[in-house]
């Protein structure tokens, strides 16, 4: 394992690797910080960008980018109250009273340092659990596979933002897609309206784009011009006494393993793990009244938890091939451009990659806390940036993207009609994550639960023989039903009430 | 391992001598020599096994010609998005394609009607793959044979783990063996050669299939056993493996993986012959050979007229072994 970190470390001998990681990062910080703008549409319109570029250069500024736009939400959330990331929202629930408080310069300072801490913490855990993965993972048949896809799967749509229902209506939509294309066993065309370019499936990349960042300028474009929002002067940057630090070491190192534990989970990401993770130093904090009030140890579990999710996802995406958050589907797009096949083999085929990604979040660390601290003002004003001029960018970039990915104009139209959809689907509310989420895993779904049966002579005990495939398709079943149910309890206790 | 490297690099030395030698004939007739930067089309996108041939030899090609050579990626529709591109363009050999057996597989069935090999000269043969069937260490099989004898005492319940659905370049090459041994094997298709392995080491897929490239190391780190390999000779790398034929399997030998060069019809021979002398001349050099080791494929010196009855007797191969298969009428 130390020669294959040494391998990592070597990989940044190459200035092009800094580069990556400097850019990726400050390119994080400039969407995490513009509310509207997260780590997804981050990555997707960074792909494009990847094409020609060496693979490990183009993964180490694709994981800078992630996790630097998941800490660039907190700035916002700190200054104006207006977080840039979902992740970030507890963090504004203690950081901008602290901002009210005159004590801006203390809650920054906390929150990247609290990121950095958890980052650095994550990917030891990430480390240590990601390489035994992948050997396990070799003992994962088509029957685990498929109760797998079906498990992120399940919790995408149980774990979605608003309504179970839509949540369920948007995973359908991304099923239904996963269709289109040659069937995997018999090579037949499925839903082509026989025009071969469709042959391949909706082209990934495209996809991502119009979805989540053309559907968002559409947004951008109704919105008209936003107003001016009044940015304050910072004071007492790093002007924290050691002690206080150290008073929060507890609740950082508490948030980092349980914002990495749920990080794994596929479904549950940063959004979900600085919540639990702020609730949870609430309960056990010596003085939870402080909380929502301006409490640094809120900022500091927010933080802490959002940022070690990012190394939490990447452990099932690097050793099982499977996503575990929209950010991290979209980022085996990232990788299939390049030609590289998340999985078990990973580690032994092409180590200098997930190596790479470990060192890289290492030193990145530094890097972030440097970009973070001087540039404080800076980031608070971009959130200013008047919104055509952004709207303008991330267009322009859709459209060269797209045309790039395949250089023809198809993948264009792809990004356009999905620009659209994305656009309606928002409007009626229904979560996009799972539409995503949906299209990378039902194809993995299809080819396991197929593969498994034709194996298997067509027998369906494939299914429930193994104890493991059990197991997963149990907890699958209950994190799809629990949802609903629930809520069909709550309704008829209020219907009771009445 | 030291022999089969002398071994390797005698074998390219000759090649290299055997190169020259061609494109020194060549320069008598004259050089390949385009007004322009020339662009290389391809099927796949950045970063797989035919992005890196193309770049590789783009690299080597381009002081030979004196032009830039532009490598595009032009994914999608199973190779129609490229071969589009390469129909539609002018056959003055400044657009030029790499082409594999996908091509010819899918211009028999689902691009049939779209595209035929008539529609394109084929211009030169520059690697050939053939494919092997393997097992994880731990597997009870030792050969073909073994292989065969499951399959007939349990009724074709062998599981093979491919690349591609049915009707694919290994797909038909897993029927052929099924035809020359009377047997049926159950394939299972999988959509990249990492997960076959993973499937083959994990003892979820009884064998797989692959070229060499993908599955060296796992041989050389002796987690995989070879089965047999579809070709004339033995392995360099795998001299233990024995062939097809070795074992008694008459199965045709030409069905191999393929990387060639091809363009739009119409172009005149002596330009192909410029063509193809000019990429034999870049497959020469020292950067060129290392790569082609360590990928663990063979060279071809096919030029246009070799190429093209080349092309033209694995598309009858592919055409019967799918009608046999009863993929296509």
């Amino acid at each position: 394992m130390l020669e294959s970190l040494a391998i990592g470390f070597s990989a940044f001998g190459d200035p092009m690797v800094w580069f990556a990681l400097v850019f990726g990062a400050l390119a994080g910080y400039l969407i995490g910080a513009i509310p509207g703008l997260g780590p997804s549409l981050g990555v997707a319109l960074l792909i494009p960008f990847t094409y020609g570029v060496d693979p490990v250069v183009s993964i180490v500024g694709l994981v800078a980018l992630y996790a630097a736009a998941e800490y660039g939400g907190a700035i916002t959330a700190i200054l104006i109250n207006s977080p840039g990331t979902a992740a970030a929202v507890a963090t504004s629930w203690d950081g901008y009273p602290l901002t009210q408080q005159g004590r801006t310069g203390e809650a920054l300072t906390v929150s990247i340092l609290s990121s950095g801490a958890g980052i650095f913490m994550a990917t030891l855990l990430l480390i240590v659990t990601a390489v035994p993965l992948s050997e396990f993972a070799l003992r994962f048949g088509p029957g685990e596979y498929f109760a797998l896809a079906l498990v992120g799967l399940s919790l995408v749509a149980g774990l979605s933002e608003g309504s179970p229902l839509k949540g369920t209506v948007a995973m359908g939509i991304g099923l239904a897609l996963a269709t289109i294309g040659l069937d995997v066993q018999t090579g037949t065309p499925r839903f082509t309206m026989g025009n071969p370019e469709f042959f391949e499936g909706l082209p990934l990349v495209p996809v991502l784009l119009g979805l989540y960042a053309l559907s968002e300028v559409l947004f951008m474009i109704e919105d008209g011009p936003s107003e001016k929002l009044k940015s304050t002067p910072i004071g007492g940057l790093l002007a924290l006494p050691v002690k206080s630090i150290l008073g929060l070491k507890t609740a950082i190192l508490r948030s980092s393993v349980l914002g990495y534990a749920i990080g794994v989970i596929p479904g549950a990401g940063a959004s979900i793990a600085s919540f639990v993770s702020y609730a949870v130093s609430k309960r056990m904090s010596k003085t939870p009244e402080t909380f929502g009030k301006g409490s640094l140890e809120g900022v500091a579990s927010s933080e802490a938890a959002n940022n070690s999710a990012v190394a939490g996802a990447l452990a099932p995406l690097l050793a099982l091939g499977i996503p575990g958050s929209p950010t991290t589907a979209i980022m085996i797009g990232a990788l299939m451009v390049q030609g590289i096949q998340p999985g078990p083999l990973l580690f032994t085929k092409s180590p200098e990659i997930p190596y790479t990604v470990f060192v890289s979040l290492w030193v990145g660390v530094p890097v972030m806390v440097l970009i973070g601290l001087a540039g404080a003002r800076i980031w608070a004003k971009v959130a200013n940036i008047p919104r055509p001029a952004i709207a303008a960018i991330v267009a322009g970039i859709c459209y060269v993207g797209a045309y790039a990915s395949h250089t023809t104009m198809f993948p264009v139209h792809v990004m356009t009609v999905f620009g659209v959809l994305g656009y309606i689907l928002r409007k009626l509310e229904i979560p996009l994550a799972p539409i995503i989420l949906a299209l990378v895993l039902g194809e993995m779904m299809e080819t396991n639960f197929r593969r498994a049966l034709i194996s298997n002579k067509g027998e369906w005990d494939i299914f429930y023989t193994s104890p493991m495939t059990m197991i997963l398709i149990t907890i699958a079943v209950l994190a799809f039903v629990l949802p609903g149910l629930s809520q069909l309890r709550a309704r008829r206790a209020k219907a009771q009430a009445l | 391992m030291a022999i089969t490297h002398l071994k390797k690099l005698a074998l390219g030395v000759a090649g290299a001598v055997a190169l020259t030698l061609g494109a020194a004939q060549g320069a008598m007739a004259e050089d390949w020599a385009p007004e322009g930067p020339v662009n290389m089309i391809l099927h796949t996108k950045p970063g797989g096994g035919v992005d890196v041939y193309s770049r590789t030899l783009a690299k080597e090609l381009e002081p030979i010609i004196g032009q830039s050579i532009v490598v595009v990626n032009a994914p999608g529709g199973g190779g129609a998005t490229q071969m589009a591109k390469i129909r539609a363009s002018e056959p003055d050999g400044l657009t030029l394609g790499v082409n594999t057996v996908t091509h010819l597989t899918g211009m028999q069935t689902n691009l049939r009607g779209t595209f035929s090999p008539d529609d394109f000269e084929w211009i030169a043969l520059s690697q050939i793959d053939p494919i092997l069937f393997f097992v994880s260490k731990e597997s009870e099989l030792n050969s073909i044979t073994d292989m065969v004898e499951l399959a007939k005492s349990n009724g074709g319940e062998v599981n093979i783990a491919g690349f591609g659905p049915v009707g694919s370049m290994q797909n038909i090459g897993m029927s052929m063996l099924e035809k020359a041994a009377g047997v049926k094997f159950n394939w299972v298709a999988h959509q990249s050669t990492p997960d076959i392995i993973a499937a083959v080491l994990g003892g979820h897929m009884d064998v797989g299939v692959s070229n060499l490239g993908p599955a060296l190391e796992f041989f050389e780190a002796g987690r995989l056993k070879g089965l047999g390999v579809l070709g004339d000779d033995r392995l360099s790398t795998l001299p233990d493996m024995q062939t097809f034929g070795e074992q008694g399997y008459d199965v045709d030998t030409s069905w191999l993986q393929i990387r060639g060069v091809f363009g739009p019809k119409g172009m005149p021979l002596d330009l192909q012959q410029q063509i193809a002398d000019a990429i034999h001349k870049a497959m020469a050099s020292d950067s060129y050979q290392t790569y082609a080791r360590a990928a663990g494929v063979q060279d071809s010196d096919y030029g246009p007229e070799e190429y093209s009855a080349f092309i033209k007797q694995m598309s009858t191969v592919a055409e019967e072994q799918l009608k046999a298969a009863g993929i296509i009428n």
